[in-house]
């Protein structure tokens, strides 16, 4: 066996799965990752002296990072919020090396050099990125062996499928990536930034035409109850100090998201006036104590994610709806192996909890889809399985016996160098 | 991308067996042709190997692909090799396939085993024209959805049994 002796059962290997919203990391064999935080985290540029408290060090920058929710949540003056990651991929290094540091001394509790290492990529994850990567895991790290895994291929394996479309709808896009054998076709990738972060942008504006503020729980000191549509009234804190715009930005929109998930629904057929209007409304108090009903406004916003052609403030009918997404990507790959994909939709990531959407999309699918064909939608109906399906695929994946001969090992690195992992991890 | 599970030399012996037909055969030896044989991981979950007590003859009563159906487990994955007879309107044939099963209700972690394990099997099985990922009863009940897969349209019976009643 050429992997050596690195059995993921024998030696705890880890997985970590970086998404463009949350990371999760944790240990292979388990059921959920340990850890699961914002992607997202404060970096402090100005170089003024020592951190303070919760922040982690980076030596030779002298910038210091607030990761994981606690530390990301204090009001601090200067601190901007940023993400290493850019269209799914790696592009801040070191703010990535700051949150694998913060994986293993916050949440892990170990040595790198302890555990194999088993991460997930976006499916359209460059050459160049995927062998820096490899070389900063193995030099920087010393980490025994490394194995990355397309989160598509994984979410589908742990869908019982080796064939399917993978539908990912998560903050920053909704992809339809086609899986066949195992194998990601890369040619069929279709990608739409229709997804969370699109849907906030939407309420945002909703609630500027509404003239409602949405202000953070930060600023709040103290609120009284007031009538329903009534303006809030709440104090400010004070000695708050000078934040950022980013990083206010970023929690205005936790309010929103908070909002999103528990007000709007996905309309089961086209967006009609009429029956929107006939939607039951749902309550809703923001942290202020500012509180309304919503009624229509919970179907036409995410109506916007399946037909983006009335949306107000996108260019043109240039972007796809999710239904389109998945016919314009089926309709790439071979016509030899449509059926399997249309017999076989796999639904996953977080912005696919909106309520209804599964439903709609079938619909969608049902009419444009070619009528020989069978089709099939799958969506884990818990949450968490829904979010972790990458993680959790790669978890049991790295936690089978067989699966120590696949790993590149240590010694494979040194003797091979970084282009191993173009010859192991396809 | 794949498991590293392997596949036993066995089922290799199976599958071939089943593949070349002898010319000649007397009534006995055909009889006690495999038609159909499941395949699942074995206790260690190291290696694919035949399952024991599953495989139906071309001998056996009664209807084969019912049987077949009978014999997938509904909470647990296997990999299948099926002998299909069927007839088009020209003329009557057999085919193999390769069925992979994996219905919704079987654990999480097994589902991955298979399904990643999946490539090593198929490479093994050099020459196989049909291939069919199952992954529900209802999928697979019906004998018209085999049929599509076999010939298409083309396909009038099914083990000897007319698709349209």
């Amino acid at each position: 066996m050429s992997g050596g002796v690195y059995g993921g059962d024998e030696v705890g290997a880890l997985v970590f799965d970086i998404g463009s919203f949350s990371t999760r990391a944790g240990y292979a064999g388990e059921d959920c990752p340990k850890a699961d935080f914002p992607t997202t985290i404060g970096v402090n540029a100005e170089e003024e002296g020592p951190a303070d408290m919760g922040a982690e060090q980076e030596i030779n920058s002298g910038r210091s990072y607030y990761i994981d929710t606690t530390a990301l949540h204090v009001p601090r003056a200067g601190v901007e919020l940023i993400s290493p990651l850019k269209n799914g991929m790696i592009e801040d290094w070191n703010a990535f090396q700051a949150i694998i540091d913060h994986i293993y001394s916050k949440h892990i509790k170990s040595e790198p050099s302890l555990h194999p290492v088993l991460m997930s990529e976006a499916p359209w994850n460059s050459r160049a990125k995927r062998e820096k990567l490899t070389e900063l895991i193995f030099e920087h790290y010393n980490i025994p062996a490394f194995f990355l895994c397309k989160t598509a291929v994984l979410t589908a394996f742990a869908n019982g499928r080796a064939t399917g479309l993978v539908l990912d709808s998560g903050a920053t896009h909704t992809t339809a990536i086609p899986v066949h054998d195992g194998y990601v076709l890369q040619q069929g990738i279709v990608k739409s930034p229709l997804a969370g972060d699109f849907i906030t942008m939407q309420c945002r504006e909703l609630f500027q035409e509404m003239n409602i503020d949405t202000v953070p729980p930060y600023m709040i000191a103290s609120k009284e109850p007031v009538r329903e549509g009534a303006p809030p009234l709440w104090t400010k804190k004070d000695k708050l100090p000078p934040v950022t715009k980013s990083w206010h930005t970023y929690m205005c929109n936790e309010v929103i998201q908070d909002f999103q998930a528990s007000v709007l629904q996905v309309s089961d057929s086209p967006y009609d006036e009429q029956v929107a209007a006939q939607m039951p409304t749902v309550h809703y108090e923001m942290p202020s104590g500012y509180s309304t009903d919503y009624g229509a406004e919970r179907l036409r916003i995410p109506e916007g994610l399946f037909d983006p052609s009335n949306v107000k403030g996108l260019s043109g009918n240039t972007m796809l709806g999710v239904g389109h997404v998945v016919t314009t990507s089926i309709g790439m790959c071979d016509i030899d192996i449509r059926p399997g994909l249309y017999g076989s939709v796999i639904v996953t990531g977080g912005n696919t909890l909106l309520q209804g959407f599964t439903e709609r999309l079938n619909r969608e699918l049902s009419q444009k889809a070619p009528p020989s064909m069978r089709l099939k939608l799958i969506a884990c109906n818990s949450s968490i399985e829904r979010r972790f399906s990458s993680w959790i695929g790669g978890s049991i994946l790295a936690s089978l016996g067989t699966f120590q001969q696949m790993w590149i090992s240590k010694q494979e690195y040194d003797e091979g160098g970084k282009q191993s992992v173009e010859r192991k991890c396809p | 991308m794949a498991s590293g599970v392997t596949v036993d030399d066995n089922v290799l012996t199976i599958f071939n067996d089943m593949k070349v037909r002898k010319a000649n055969v007397n009534e006995e030896e055909k009889s006690k042709r495999k038609k159909a044989v499941l395949f699942c991981l074995s206790d260690d979950k190291k290696h694919i190997i035949m399952e024991e007590g599953s495989e139906i003859l071309q001998g056996d009563e009664g209807d084969p692909y019912l049987k077949f159906v009978k014999k997938l487990p509904p909470n647990d994955c296997r990999y299948a090799l099926y002998d299909a007879t069927y007839e088009t309107k020209e003329t009557k044939k057999e085919d193999l396939v390769f069925i992979f099963w994996a219905p919704e209700n079987a654990p999480l972690k097994s589902k991955m085993i298979y399904a990643s394990s999946k490539d090593a099997i198929k490479k093994k099985f050099t020459g196989i024209k049909h291939e069919w990922q199952v992954n529900g009863l209802e999928d697979i009940k019906d004998r018209k959805t085999l049929a599509e897969k076999l010939g298409g349209a083309s396909v009038v019976t099914l083990e000897g049994k007319p698709l349209n009643d």
